[in-house]
């Protein structure tokens, strides 16, 4: 027998503002390692790009320069702009990443010295050649629904090129998986998130769920959460929670906010990206799955 | 190639039953590797008067829990912190890497617990996880490995390093 056996290598860090955390299986411990670092490398990168905390990342120079003048970005920061731009057409604005005002407004984000327009949408954002963007008028944009997926999709990339053969990525609930086998995901429960209402199989596929049971607080007797309709403006209240699965992980990540405000109007959207869905009521039961093909050959927002 | 996207429910009694998840990432020695990879490592375990306490407290707007820090030199220049914070449903074990110069080098989380209603914060609940080996913490809930569903923030630990940064300055550099 020449055969080595396979071991797991599990590291969590502190990134993104949640807890990154990575897999990865082989037989060659000091490959894991290396792959392993060089993931968390990555998504360290789309952290030091797109916090809204950071005063030196791109986010926070659009928030400052992009209006009345043009800022240039990262080539990484360029795609994520260019999803959400996508996602937000195709929602048509239920999904808006210049909802970081009313973010803000409500202490969800810090407001800065920022002062927006009070109703600045994703149509104020214009994404130009050689990754310049510019603002019609004041506008600041928050990442948070978008860029964790992004970052673990750049992981789970950094891992392959590593010749790690299977592993997970999972930043804060936002995951993905790869490799042979099949891996169980457990969901929380919607209304009491340390919990679990069930769980979903997933082999080579990301999952990403969103719901506003950790960061819920009291506003005007109701409870609301930081996840909001941008069409409306109106922030979350109940304690559901939406998982969406999907080939990639920045497409589970946009759609579950997507599918938290339009439910099964937004079934659509899912056949167009491949993707499932699953609702979860306050009791933790499933209202509604919906499943569309598993063609791994799902179309992303890049093509 | 399909896969099925399918709901397993869990039975009602899994629901009812208080739960608590715990993982460990990480002992002390694969803290130390993972950080300083190849270094040598000299314990220098730190027991903070009142009054450095306090500059610290008042340095990093962080309460300190503990007077005592577990600290080790590493042969070469550079630190090795083992630090805990506490949450309101999480509880957790990491460590600090920092460079000669007390800037950052690395964060791992060691241990990661979090439950819901309230043990976090009993002393008792969290004792029975000293000391405990991989297996022994992890037969918990020991099929629950990967959870979809947002994660508690990590600012505990953000308020953390901030508190080691402060310790650094004033009972470490001298």
């Amino acid at each position: 027998m020449r055969s080595r056996s396979s071991i797991e290598i599990h590291r969590c860090r502190p990134l993104l503002g949640t807890f990154v955390e990575i897999a990865a299986s082989g037989t060659n411990p000091a490959g894991l390692e290396r792959g392993i670092a060089a993931a968390f490398a990555s998504v360290e990168k789309v952290h030091c790009l797109m916090s809204y905390h950071d005063p030196r990342s791109d986010v926070s120079r659009l928030n400052r320069e992009a209006f009345p003048k043009s800022v240039i970005v990262h080539p990484w920061t360029w795609r994520v702009l260019e999803a959400a731009q996508q996602f937000a057409q195709e929602s048509d604005g239920v999904f808006d990443i210049t909802m970081a005002r009313l973010l803000a407004s409500r202490g969800y984000l810090p407001r800065r010295e920022y002062r927006p327009h009070n109703a600045a949408t994703w149509r104020d954002i214009f994404l130009r050649k050689n990754c310049r963007i510019f603002f019609r008028r004041p506008v600041i944009v928050d990442l948070g629904g978008i860029a964790k997926g992004f970052a673990v999709d750049r992981a789970i990339e950094v891992l392959k090129d590593n010749g790690v053969v299977a592993g997970m990525v999972n930043a804060g609930g936002d995951l993905r998986t790869f490799g042979q086998a099949s891996q169980l995901i457990h969901v929380r429960h919607p209304a009491e998130p340390t919990r679990f209402a069930g769980a979903v199989r997933l082999r080579e596929r990301a999952m990403a769920t969103s719901g506003i049971y950790f960061e819920r607080r009291k506003h005007r007797r109701n409870y609301v959460g930081p996840l909001l309709d941008g069409r409306t403006g109106r922030f979350g209240r109940k304690l559901i929670s939406v998982s969406v699965a999907a080939a990639e992980c920045i497409v589970a990540d946009a759609l579950t906010k997507i599918v938290f405000s339009l439910r099964e109007k937004a079934a659509g959207l899912l056949v167009r990206y491949h993707a499932d869905a699953l609702l979860l009521e306050r009791d933790g039961t499933p209202s509604w799955m919906f499943r569309s093909s598993c063609d791994t050959r799902a179309r992303t927002p890049f093509d | 190639m399909k896969s099925e996207f399918v709901f397993i429910a869990l039975p009602a009694s899994a629901l009812i039953a208080p739960s608590a998840f715990a993982v460990q990432y990480l002992n002390v020695e694969q803290a130390q590797k993972a950080i300083f990879p190849g270094k040598s490592f000299t314990a220098a375990p730190v027991k903070l008067t009142s009054v450095q306490r306090k500059a610290i407290e008042q340095a990093s707007a962080v309460r300190v829990l503990h007077d005592e820090q577990r600290v080790w030199r590493v042969g070469g220049g550079g630190w090795f912190i083992v630090d805990e914070v506490v949450g309101k449903h999480d509880f957790i074990t990491y460590a600090v890497g920092l460079n000669t110069d007390g800037s950052v080098k690395q964060i791992e989380i060691m241990d990661y617990r979090e439950t819901y209603g309230g043990q976090i914060r009993d002393q008792k609940w969290r004792a029975q996880f000293v000391g405990k080996t991989s297996k022994s913490t992890l037969k918990l809930d020991s099929d629950i490995k990967n959870i979809s569903g947002a994660t508690l923030s990590c600012r505990h630990i953000t308020d953390g390093v901030k508190r080691l940064l402060a310790f650094y300055e004033i009972a470490l550099k001298h």
